[in-house]
């Protein structure tokens, strides 16, 4: 069919225009599919993630970078978990395998996480965590929900859990899996992190301040991995990274001394 | 009739309270009346007669009355109408009503002697006697000569005549007027003019002479029984199926709901009994972090836990009696409904969830709440997850509640992972021998120290054991991680301290 000559103005797009579209595109497909997210508040890491943060009604995957960082780990997922009780009404759900501890009380309120606000349960096996899991999301009653697992998260449960946290269009949860730092298995996780323990802040007098973290985005869909050297102020729920002032360096995309 | 606090050892023992003119006797034990002790008496007067006092145990009333009343329940066992004394008769025994009842054990001989054993074996010396009439029972078990009467019908009048006045539970005063007169007898009594005795008297001595001999009617209110709140349901055909059975568990729970509305409570434990058809019992009980009534919500649970069970629930040739007992009951104010479902309580829902988890999976859902104690392992535990129901029951006596402590405010740090016991660390080095170490060896890893804070020293609690203080030391190990490490008692030449991990810090 020959072009109609009414139509003289079809010439390709400019570079700026196509550009400017493209854009559009992909701040669409930034955006998560579904609910908010939880932004860190730390610019340099938000902007790597679709949406400016976690989102919520996602899986995310946290795994510690080697053996003996499993408390880093557990703490940055109850630290995620304070900053969105913070900013969310509700309670949390802790589901936990055997060979992960429960953790201690007055250190969750150092953290800033009110232990009346969490809920435990100890599952049998990992079947049960996910089960768990799985029951709460479709009860739709909980905030945020975590599951520490024994042998790490494959493929049809993440699938299931996925879908279980995706059902509710309102007010999705925060979904996190803790992983033992071997099992890394293929699952649809939107996120997947690794924890390393990064050395405490310190005041000058050479006192504890605030903990800090590696975390290194191994993984994100929709969005570009990275490293961070991360502190968490457990008083106003706000991650940070750390300012150039203090004693240890930052070095945000250095080696790991795990 | 009473039960001692101690058990019956020999020795001389006796509880006293304060009464007119200071500490007086209220109870004494076999020993203590051989000595010649008896109830009323002034401690001080006994203790002044002889020479090693007797062991004195104070009176503890509350506790009584509830003994007592656990005793009046019991009885229920024998007949369903229990009437504790009354002031006139020192409220301590009972009136177990056997009319009627008496042929379930045989007649009311063996349900004394059944009774009497009962008592015994328990350790409560007790008295006791049948009669036509309450007051009759009263007398001879408190005047009587044997400790176990049974009064034919006919003779009840006979019997009472040689018994004292005091027998016809009248004042002390009017006893001891009517000993004066010379009337020592109820026989005396009963043969004596009516009208001067009603004038001297009043009409209350007539009243109970009257009650004694059956002329009078007593009326007497018995205990009420304990509500308890149950429904079953028989089926002709036995039934396995699971869904009849959760069909039928909703329709018992349809139909407990409204008493338990009625009351006012809700349940917080529900027991559910399958009789199969070769008497084997299979119950299930379903315990609930809320009181609820729903029956839906029952049903669910019960769902849940039918799944759970599997073939675990061996139905056998089928049930043919589904049972549903609530087997606890908490407070539960009635809720307006509102014409839209409006806001439930976040703590309502959750309570749901917690209970289909628990059903599911078999564990409950707990959560930690603080102890009062600065030693670490005991400053935390596991409770069991349940709604706040302090506003629902403001007739209980809540303890003292207490609160998680302020992590800024003076504590040292807390791991977030803490072991129930600390794990030793060895070949530990340290710089100094009263400071941190430099390097040590834990969980066969080498760790070396790039930075030690503290000590904090943590004294084990002086009320319960002798110990040593730990020095705890929060270390950071050169890769960053930090652990919560103690010494055990200071570093002496002659015991080198140990050092071990109790935490791990986040």
């Amino acid at each position: 069919m020959k072009p109609s000559r009414d139509e003289p103005e079809e010439r390709p797009p400019s570079p700026a225009e196509r550009i400017a579209a493209l854009r559009v595109r992909l701040d669409a497909e930034r955006r998560p599919d579904v609910g908010g997210v939880l932004p860190f508040g730390v610019a340099d890491l938000d902007v790597r993630l679709p949406g400016g943060g976690l989102g919520l009604g996602l899986l995310h995957e946290i795994a510690p970078e080697g053996a003996g960082d499993e408390a880093s780990a557990l703490g940055f997922v109850l630290a995620l978990v304070a900053r969105h009780l913070a900013r969310a009404a509700g309670d949390a759900l802790l589901v936990v395998a055997p060979g992960h501890p429960i953790p201690y009380g007055h250190g969750l309120v150092g953290l800033g996480l009110d232990p009346g606000r969490l809920l435990l349960l100890e599952a049998e096996a990992d079947a049960a965590v996910f089960g768990a899991l799985e029951d709460t999301l479709r009860a739709g009653q909980l905030a945020a929900v975590a599951g520490l697992v024994a042998d790490g998260l494959p493929l049809k449960p993440g699938r299931r859990l996925q879908l279980a946290a995706g059902s509710f269009g309102t007010a999705p949860p925060l979904l996190l899996i803790l992983r033992p730092f071997r099992a890394a298995l293929p699952n649809g996780a939107a996120t997947r992190w690794r924890i390393a323990a990064g050395g405490a802040a310190r005041d000058r007098f050479g006192c504890t301040l605030r903990p800090r973290w590696r975390a290194r985005l191994d993984r994100c869909r929709n969005g570009r991995p990275g490293d961070w050297l991360l502190e968490w102020d457990h008083a106003a729920h706000r991650f940070d990274l750390p300012d150039g002032l203090a004693r240890r360096a930052p070095d945000a995309c250095g080696g790991y001394a795990g | 009739m009473r039960a001692g606090a101690t058990p019956d050892d020999g020795l001389p023992l006796v509880i006293a309270a304060a009464g007119a003119g200071g500490l007086r006797l209220t109870a004494v034990n076999p020993a203590a009346a051989a000595l010649g002790l008896r109830r009323g008496e002034p401690l001080g007067r006994v203790r002044a007669r002889l020479s090693t006092p007797p062991h004195v145990h104070p009176a503890d009333p509350a506790a009584d009355a509830a003994a007592f009343a656990r005793l009046c329940l019991w009885a229920q066992r024998y007949t369903p109408s229990v009437v504790p004394f009354g002031p006139a008769e020192a409220c301590d025994g009972l009136y177990l009503d056997v009319t009627g009842a008496d042929h379930l054990m045989g007649g009311a001989d063996k349900l004394v002697a059944d009774l009497a054993a009962r008592l015994a074996r328990a350790g409560i010396p007790a008295r006791i006697a049948v009669a036509d009439t309450p007051g009759a029972a009263f007398a001879l078990a408190r005047h009587g000569r044997e400790e176990m009467a049974c009064v034919p019908s006919d003779e009840t009048e006979q019997i009472l005549r040689p018994l004292p006045v005091e027998a016809l539970r009248c004042e002390p005063a009017v006893a001891v007027a009517l000993k004066r007169l010379g009337l020592r007898r109820i026989g005396a009594l009963l043969d004596a003019p009516r009208p001067p005795l009603a004038r001297r008297f009043g009409e209350a001595l007539l009243l109970r002479l009257d009650q004694a001999t059956g002329r009078r009617p007593e009326p007497l209110s018995p205990i009420s029984e304990p509500v308890r709140y149950g429904a079953a349901r028989g089926f002709l055909d036995p039934v396995g199926s699971q869904e009849i059975v959760v069909a039928t568990a909703r329709r018992l729970m349809a139909e407990i709901a409204p008493r338990l509305e009625a009351d006012g409570l809700g349940a917080r434990g529900v027991r559910l009994s399958l009789h199969r058809v070769d008497d084997v019992v299979r119950a299930l009980d379903l315990g609930l972090s809320e009181p609820s009534r729903c029956p839906d919500h029952v049903a669910r649970l019960l769902q849940l836990r039918l799944e759970r069970l599997g073939s675990g629930l061996d139905a056998g040739f089928g049930f043919e009696t589904v049972r549903l007992d609530v087997a606890a009951t908490g407070p539960m104010p009635g809720r307006q409904a509102a014409l839209d479902t409006g806001p439930v309580p976040p703590g309502a829902r959750i309570a749901g969830l917690a209970d289909a988890l628990r059903q599911r999976f078999g564990r409950p859902v707990i959560r930690l709440s603080p102890r009062a104690s600065h030693v670490p392992e005991r400053a935390d535990r596991i409770a069991p997850w349940r709604t706040e129901s302090r506003h629902t029951e403001p007739w209980r006596v809540e303890r003292v509640v207490l609160h998680w402590p302020d992590p800024d405010a003076g504590i040292g740090p807390r791991p977030l992972v803490l072991f129930d016991r600390g794990e030793a660390a060895e070949d530990v080095i340290a710089l100094v021998a009263e400071g941190p170490p430099r390097r040590f060896r834990w969980r066969s890893r080498l760790h070396r120290i790039a930075h030690a804070e503290g000590p904090e020293r943590i004294a084990p609690e002086w009320w319960r054991e002798t110990g040593i203080p730990r020095d705890y030391y929060v270390v950071e190990c050169e890769s960053g991680r930090r652990l919560w490490l103690y010494r055990d008692g200071p570093n002496l030449p002659e015991r080198p301290a140990a050092w071990f991990v109790h935490g791990l810090f986040a």
